[in-house]
């Protein structure tokens, strides 16, 4: 355990001595009176101090003097005090209070401070995870991880949204890594499976349970106890799923398939969905009450088009120890203004095939034979700017559809023009299918059912 | 009993004065031998700081 320097500022013995004893193995310095610690924050090098505000009967809060000054340099002050009227704690953060808690439970207190410290000391001096973990110099990507890895050492569920090949899982990841959590970080993807064999897969199952259960099997949940559960794609999570995972969230507790004893898992929840989840709540596919349990703190990630600094540092990152890549200024332009639909997973796929196929400086040429087909070669800026310009010459209705019009295509040709499957994914009616196709001057026909 | 300023300074000092005895009651199971006695002698002179305290209020 690292050792750290802390003073201590209280005027009673006994909860000296109580706070020494939860602070053993660490250097503690102790003040009974203001004085002697405003000289030990002059002369001293403290990490953390922990303050009484009243230091003695008749005494007017005058610890918050000391708070001042050690925050002046530098130190995490925390007040430990029985004052916790609103505006005694106002003045104690106004001064530069780090954290304020009630006397009378220091046993968890103390040890959740000093985890909390250790945690965001750790996450601070690591090596910037933006330049190796996960790679963006993106300032509004950058802003909205740093925020999430504030809430990496507590107990807050974190959703993560953004389109597929984003970065959720290695986000997920990270923010397990800073969270000071002993137990391991244990990842269900919820659209690989059915709803039997998730819950199989979540809760275990015991030898038996059902046909196919050769082995008693743990479970994720269980997997993941002390650490952390990611459910990518929450968003496919049937409503009776939700209702069995709600339980075993709330109740901490939950039965295995074929068990009638229950089991006892500790983890904190990170999710990630494609999906807007107001929408799926709106639609019944999401349960409210599920949905306020993991959406403690919510991090929205951009897709790779909206943050197109990302693509340079992102190609060395995948190259790195590998053969170097060269583009010609067009080449990365062109990249640049590339839709990246699959995003950073598809990037890593073209940096594969370049990397492997393609030899010398590469030009445009080479970049477009890459991604031609997937987004039809044309850059995403420049489409949109067509767009815009089809909007103000037939009006937005008209651009609207235009733009209906292509994703249902897209969707045909990818389903090999299954029309149940497009209406399916797209969440649409036959009837706007079939009028789309109609505008388009498309036949039904060669249109599978 | 409606608090005078003196009187909420004392129930302070008594709920500052119980917390640390209600603390150092957690932790003493686990002291060593010289550690409970001299945790005895501290949590002793605290719990007579409290019939202190107390016997104030009381004429407050």
């Amino acid at each position: 355990m690292e050792k750290l320097n802390i003073l201590v500022l209280e005027d009673d013995k006994l909860a000296q001595k109580v706070m020494s004893a939860h602070l053993a193995g660490h250097n503690i310095d102790l003040a009974g009176d203001l004085k002697t610690a405003l000289k030990k924050i002059e002369g001293g090098k403290y990490d953390i101090g922990f303050f009484d505000l009243m230091l003695g009967p008749d005494d007017e809060h005058s610890g918050l003097k000391a708070i001042a000054a050690a925050a002046a340099k530098g130190v995490y002050c925390v007040v430990v005090s029985s004052s916790d009227s609103d505006e005694i704690i106002d003045r104690a953060y106004a001064l530069g209070a780090n954290d304020f808690y009630a006397k009378g439970n220091e046993e968890s207190n103390v040890s959740d401070i000093l985890r909390k410290f250790l945690q965001n000391r750790k996450a601070a001096g690591a090596r910037d995870i933006f330049s190796y973990a996960f790679i963006t110099c993106d300032p509004e990507t950058k802003a909205a991880a740093s925020e999430a890895l504030k809430y990496a050492p507590t107990e807050l569920p974190v959703l993560i949204l953004g389109p597929s090949g984003t970065g959720k899982t290695a986000l997920a990841k990270i923010l397990h890594e800073h969270s000071g959590r002993e137990g391991a970080f244990v990842s269900i993807n919820c659209s690989a499976y059915t709803e039997d064999l998730l819950e199989a897969e979540m809760f275990g199952h015991k030898k038996g349970a059902f046909t196919g259960a050769h082995e008693t099997c743990k479970g994720r949940l269980l997997e993941a106890h002390k650490g952390t559960l990611f459910l990518d794609e929450i968003g496919t999570m049937g409503l009776n799923m939700q209702m069995k995972l709600l339980k075993a969230i709330e109740e901490r507790s939950f039965y295995p398939l074929g068990s009638e004893k229950p089991e006892h898992s500790e983890f904190r929840i990170i999710s990630a969905t494609l999906e807007d989840p107001q929408a799926l709540i709106a639609q019944g596919k999401m349960r409210f009450d599920l949905f306020q349990r993991v959406h403690g703190y919510t991090i929205n990630l951009k897709p790779l088009t909206r943050r197109a600094c990302d693509i340079a540092p992102l190609v060395q990152h995948f190259t790195s120890g590998r053969r170097r890549l060269a583009f010609t200024p067009e080449a990365r332009a062109y990249m640049e203004n590339y839709s990246w639909p699959g995003n950073v997973r598809e990037l890593k796929k073209f940096v594969d095939l370049i990397s492997s196929g393609s030899e010398g400086r590469i030009d445009i040429n080479e970049v477009k034979k890459h991604l031609k087909g997937r987004d039809g070669g044309q850059p995403a800026l420049a489409r949109e700017d067509g767009l815009y310009s089809y909007a103000m010459t037939n009006g937005l209705e008209a651009a609207l559809e235009k733009v209906s019009g292509e994703i249902i295509s897209r969707n045909l040709r990818e389903n090999e023009g299954k029309k149940t499957k497009t209406m399916a994914d797209l969440k649409i009616s036959t009837r706007l299918l079939y009028s789309t196709l109609k505008k388009l001057g498309i036949e039904p026909e060669g249109v599978k059912k | 009993m409606t608090s005078t300023p003196d009187s909420g300074k004392l129930l302070h000092d008594l709920r500052s004065k119980c917390s640390s005895l209600k603390s150092a009651a957690e932790l003493y199971k686990d002291c060593s031998a010289a550690e409970k006695k001299e945790m005895l002698a501290l949590m002793n002179a605290a719990a007579a700081e409290i019939v202190k305290i107390l016997a104030q209020i009381d004429k407050a």
